[in-house]
């Protein structure tokens, strides 16, 4: 708070302000009561034109941009919170792992959260915009070389939270608790290192993850998590193939 | 006294009832009961628009067809044209999520905004996303404030971009209004917050209500607040805010997308009722809350001493849109 006194410098405001504190003597008023209305932004409000006009240079340059489709889903793409494996969890990972590969063919999972998906991907057409709107940071690949307890350290983080988007890792939720961690194929085991491919914002700390904080090794790709994701898709539709993912089990709860 | 107030309050409802069942839509037309003894004060406001200018797609998803800021626009012109005071205000996350701000950097949706006459902000989380430079870009678009009263940008290239709090002046009205943000450690990448020092929210909220409802004399103090309408355990929440502050009326909320039926009214430590408010997202939705202000002798002053209370009964007013 250390701005407490008026900026005149925004002298705007600080006209408010002065006038406010001239006539500030009395209390006249006192709030007797007040009513909620809550009114939804539907179809039913003509749109201003003033406004329409005003950003329509914008709209027109972005829609050149964004209408492009450049592939095709054969199924939604949802994140339902409840559930610890999702689609869109699976395809986004499952992207930033093949993406992540062609530089470090080695790397061996990825892994992203929920709450980085901005959008659900509805059946039908892929477009440049969706995958703005599902990608919308300019965050950038990683690679981290992690010790096995550092990946054992993020799937406890995935389990506390319910499970969260993986690729190339498969895990069970025990009360809360991660248990048959496999990385690979393989059993995890706590003397190797792994080799993981995740973005910027998680690797410095992002959304509370754990286990990322003090890797063997980072390197930083270069590439914009968006551009894997367009590349990826692009690239799917070059071999004429669409986007199906399926959920498999990669993260189940253990009843 | 208490009695007195009683009694102006329940006139206040049985007017206000009549006046419902007149209404067509958007809610009661308040200036009906503006005159001497009365003034009137409509704040509209709005969180986490994250860059919806167009409404949402025809695509068959949830909220398609919603939203739109030229709609908006249209109804925030048309209760100007209602109401004498209007106040418009958002909580934050103006800008992300769609290509508009990946192209744009924050220029039309802060142009718009101003365009409106938002009256005030504060600063979201993903204010933060390109940068304090990507930020310190885009706030010139900006003809109002941005309220931040915890985030402390002494050391960084913000300093003096933002204020701590403002106070609008209605009809003799005064109005304060502050911002509080969230913790950025654990949600914004730290090298796109470099230098700015978090301060604890709460305490931050109770120094600036007390000058602003006491020394400032304001009728009414308002927090725009993006810590988040409430989470499982202690962390703090526009619910925990209300709970351990005194002097906030209302605090106008964000972060958590959350579509509230209604306002919440929640006791502070003064045992006055401090109101949250969020609605939703995305601008799929304008919150409105038409506040009555008493003239008061100053006899009667000294009783309520600038604070209301809700009752059980005022919910029966409330209307939803």
């Amino acid at each position: 708070m250390k701005h407490f006194q008026i900026n005149v410098s925004i002298s705007h405001f600080g006209f408010f302000l002065f006038v406010a504190l001239l006539t500030s003597c009395h209390r006249y008023f006192v709030p007797a009561s007040h009513q909620y209305t809550q009114q939804q932004i539907d179809s039913t409000l003509t749109p201003d034109a003033a406004y329409m006009e005003y950003y329509r240079p914008y709209k027109q340059q972005l829609e050149a941009e964004m209408d492009r489709v450049i592939g095709h889903t054969d199924v939604a793409l949802t994140k339902p919170s409840n559930v610890p494996e999702t689609r869109l969890g699976n395809f986004f990972t499952d992207a930033l792992l093949a993406e992540g590969k062609k530089q470090y063919p080695d790397a061996e999972f990825s892994f992203g959260t929920k709450g980085g998906l901005r959008i659900e991907l509805q059946q039908g057409d892929i477009t440049i915009g969706n995958l703005f709107e599902l990608m919308p940071f300019e965050n950038e690949l990683v690679l981290l070389e992690l010790s096995g307890k550092s990946v054992q350290q993020l799937a406890e983080f995935i389990a506390a939270t319910g499970g969260q988007p993986v690729s190339g890792l498969r895990m069970k939720i025990s009360d809360g608790k991660a248990t048959d961690i496999a990385v690979a194929g393989k059993p995890l085991e706590l003397s190797h290192t792994y080799k993981l491919i995740t973005y910027d914002y998680l690797a410095n700390g992002g959304d509370n993850s754990r286990g990322l904080n003090s890797p063997v090794s980072r390197i930083n790709l270069g590439q914009k998590v968006r551009e894997a994701l367009i590349t990826y898709v692009s690239e799917q539709t070059q071999a004429g193939k669409h986007i199906n993912t399926q959920l498999d089990g990669r993260i189940i709860h253990d009843q | 006294m208490d009695e007195l107030s009683t009694i102006n309050r329940r006139r206040f409802l049985k007017q206000a009832g009549t006046l419902a069942a007149l209404s067509t839509v958007g809610g009661i037309p308040l200036t009906a009961l503006a005159n001497e003894d009365h003034v009137t004060l409509t704040i509209l406001h709005t969180n986490d628009v994250h860059s919806r200018i167009d409404p949402f797609p025809m695509d068959g998803s949830r909220n398609q067809g919603l939203g739109g800021v030229a709609r908006r626009a249209t109804l925030v012109e048309r209760i100007r044209s209602e109401q004498r005071n209007v106040l418009l205000l958002d909580a934050g996350d103006t800008v992300q999520g769609t290509p508009y701000f990946n192209l744009f950097g924050g220029k039309v949706e802060l142009e718009l905004m101003s365009r409106m006459r938002y009256d005030a902000s504060t600063f979201g989380n993903h204010e933060f996303d390109n940068g304090l430079e990507g930020l310190a870009k885009m706030l010139p678009y900006a003809k109002f404030p941005f309220l931040t009263a915890n985030y402390d940008f002494s050391d960084t290239l913000l300093k003096g971009k933002t204020r701590d709090y403002i106070i609008f002046r209605k009809q003799g009205l005064r109005i304060g209004v502050f911002g509080l943000g969230i913790q950025l450690a654990g949600l914004v990448d730290p090298t796109r917050c470099q230098g700015v020092r978090y301060l604890d929210p709460v305490t931050t909220a109770n120094v600036l209500a007390e000058r602003l409802k006491q020394d400032y004399r304001c009728n009414l103090v308002v927090c725009l607040s993006h810590l988040g309408y409430k989470y499982q355990g202690n962390k703090v929440s526009d619910v925990v805010l209300a709970r351990n502050t005194r002097n906030i009326d209302l605090i106008i909320g964000g972060h958590t997308h959350t579509f509230m039926p209604e306002p919440e009214h929640i006791r502070n430590l003064d045992g006055q009722m401090t109101t949250i408010n969020q609605v939703g997202f995305a601008g799929i939705n304008l919150g409105r809350l038409d506040y009555i202000f008493e003239r008061q002798s100053k006899k009667k002053k000294l009783v309520t001493a600038g604070r209301y209370k809700m009752s059980e009964r005022m919910s029966a007013v409330m209307e939803r849109g």
